[in-house]
């Protein structure tokens, strides 16, 4: 069923990313729409973490009851972690396990627990929820050198897979980076909802994808995706940057600045 | 009252590690160590990473031991030539000791290797230090003469070869145990974050015999090279240093250091050397309990691959 198109519309004129929204509607008439308060986080020296509000309204002229789900991803990042074994008394290390890649944000808001909005294969297929969510490992376990180190990646069939997989989960929900709110998303009047996002101070900086699913009994009817961009700014990335780019004058300017500070210090106490 | 660290990439308060830093300064003006041993433990606590933790406090390290030597050197109290010998050693050491950190952060043990050595160092040194100045308060309070010391230096100091002269230290001995000694310390100073005063004073003391009233300044002396090289590599090779953070600490450090310092005249010698002894087996032991408590997660996130 073809419609005629409308005429094209005028460019427009450098339109900042940061107001990117595209609602796409499976179905025609039901329809969800959200924005997020601040599409931008800065990062500076007082930063602690930053709550933005993610609100949007369902459109809904069927009798059937929709559920809103709002998923948040910050960028992927490998992860490598450690097993603690007894040895002989001592509290050992293992060797470290690497995953590919674990979004380092992730949350999910809903109006109901995620269990009884959709059932297992749909979330799964999705990615929706901590349980669900994607985190990269091959088929095969093999081992990866970096900086003369063996790391063993993770492997999808291996046997202790879960285990892996669920302490990745609690330690990063531990860091409160991953995070399940059943009851996040509150309808405050008649088809308009609202849904915070908290970033804690240590969420990594990059880009954000939220999406907001709207699901009628059990399957996904609507999705708007929005994105969010954490970044250091001012002074904060200046150093950050500055760090990075060229440490060795880094380094040498630090030993520069102590040791002034320490003859300062002495001068102004002798001449008391 | 929050600040966020751009390379520990946490908030922390900040007047808490100004009085953080002045309290480690002081007791270091007081005890003449670096006091980093003391500091590394609770900058952990406090939830900054332990590798910027480690190399941040290096630079703390750098300022206090700078107002010291400035200190000791106005009374002559600093050899400057057994101290730069232990100095080049330093430098080997740290170079050394920086690379095998990385190593070992990869390898997911950095965390062993630190709590094994405070451990081992501290609770042996500690204990030592405690022992022998509690015997000799205990002699006089009984009024009893202490036991004489064995005051030979050991014969080998006297079997190697490029033996120098020391006038400061009244010494005479080759080049090769304060050199060793320094890469010791610099290995030290890459792995504990730590200048290796407790490790240097005591050696210097009993190993070298070197003349009692040089010993502490010309400790702080190869200390300032140890560590400044420390700060460096670790800035350019793991990229670890937080200038914002050592910064903090380092303004509440050097004024602490300095009361310290005058403080340091109240008291006895062997009163001093039994409570820097508690104060350093306690925090040994403190590190090294956690390799015998079963963790609370048996799971642990390991740095590496993105930096």
């Amino acid at each position: 069923m073809f419609q005629v198109l409308p005429p094209e519309p005028p460019p427009q004129i450098a339109a900042p990313e940061i107001i990117i929204e595209r609602s796409a509607a499976t179905t025609e008439e039901v329809r969800v729409a959200a924005a997020l308060t601040d599409a931008r986080v800065d990062v500076d020296s007082g930063f602690r973490g930053a709550s933005i509000v993610l609100y949007g309204a369902v459109f809904n002229p069927t009798d059937t009851p929709a559920d809103v789900v709002v998923v948040v991803r910050g960028p992927d990042a490998p992860v490598r972690l450690v097993k603690k074994a007894r040895n002989m008394g001592v509290w050992l290390n293992s060797r470290p396990v690497l995953f590919e890649g674990a979004p380092g944000f992730y949350m999910t808001a809903s109006t109901r627990p995620l269990s009884d909005i959709a059932d297992f294969g749909q979330l799964r297929r999705l990615g929706v929820g901590v349980d669900h969510l994607r985190i990269d490992a091959p088929e095969e376990a093999r081992t990866v050198t970096r900086y003369g180190v063996r790391d063993v990646v993770v492997s999808r069939l291996g046997e202790d897979y879960l285990d892996w997989r669920r302490a990745v989960i609690r330690l990063k929900e531990a860091a409160a980076l991953y995070d399940t709110d059943p009851k996040g998303v509150e309808f405050v009047d008649r088809g308009l909802f609202r849904a915070e996002v908290k970033l804690p101070a240590v969420a990594p900086t990059g880009k954000y994808y939220a999406e907001v699913w709207l699901f009628q009994e059990g399957a996904p009817v609507s999705v708007s995706n929005l994105t969010l961009t954490v970044e250091k700014v001012g002074l904060e990335r200046d150093i950050y940057e500055f760090a990075h780019r060229r440490p060795w004058s880094y380094g040498v300017l630090c030993v520069i600045l102590a040791a002034m500070t320490g003859y300062a210090a002495s001068r102004v106490f002798r001449s008391r | 009252m929050d600040i966020y660290l751009p390379i520990a990439e946490v908030s922390v308060n900040w007047p808490l590690l100004v009085m953080l830093g002045a309290l480690v300064g002081f007791v270091s003006g007081l005890f003449g160590i670096g006091g980093g041993f003391l500091m590394a433990p609770v900058l952990v606590f406090l939830g900054i990473p332990p590798t910027v933790a480690v190399a941040s406090q290096a630079s703390h390290v750098v300022a206090s031991s700078t107002s010291g030597v400035i200190r000791y050197s106005g009374m002559k109290a600093v050899d400057y030539r057994i101290g730069g010998i232990m100095a080049v050693g330093g430098a080997l050491g740290a170079l050394a000791g920086v690379e095998l950190f990385r190593y070992l952060r990869l390898l997911g043990q950095a965390d062993l290797v630190v709590s094994l050595s405070y451990l081992l160092f501290l609770g042996s040194i500690g204990g030592m230090m405690l022992y022998e100045s509690l015997t000799q308060i205990l002699h006089r309070v009984r009024g009893e003469t202490p036991p004489r010391k064995e005051r030979r230096r050991p014969m080998w100091l006297y079997g190697l070869p490029f033996r120098m002269r020391f006038p400061r230290s009244g010494l005479y001995i080759s080049a090769i145990p304060p050199f060793g000694l320094g890469v010791f310390a610099g290995i030290l100073s890459a792995i504990m974050g730590v200048g290796g005063g407790f490790i240097l004073v005591p050696a210097m003391l009993y190993v070298l015999r070197m003349k009692a009233s040089v010993v502490v300044g010309t400790s702080l002396f190869q200390i300032i090279i140890t560590t400044a090289i420390t700060t460096v590599l670790q800035a350019g090779r793991n990229q670890t240093v937080d200038i914002v953070l050592s910064t903090i600490l380092l303004l509440g450090g050097v004024v602490g250091a300095q009361y310290g310092a005058r403080l340091s005249g109240r008291f006895r010698a062997e009163e001093m050397r039994a409570a820097l002894g508690l104060i350093v087996l306690l925090v040994g032991i403190q590190m090294g309990l956690e390799l015998f408590v079963r963790p609370s997660d048996l799971f642990l996130l390991a740095p590496g691959v993105a930096d």
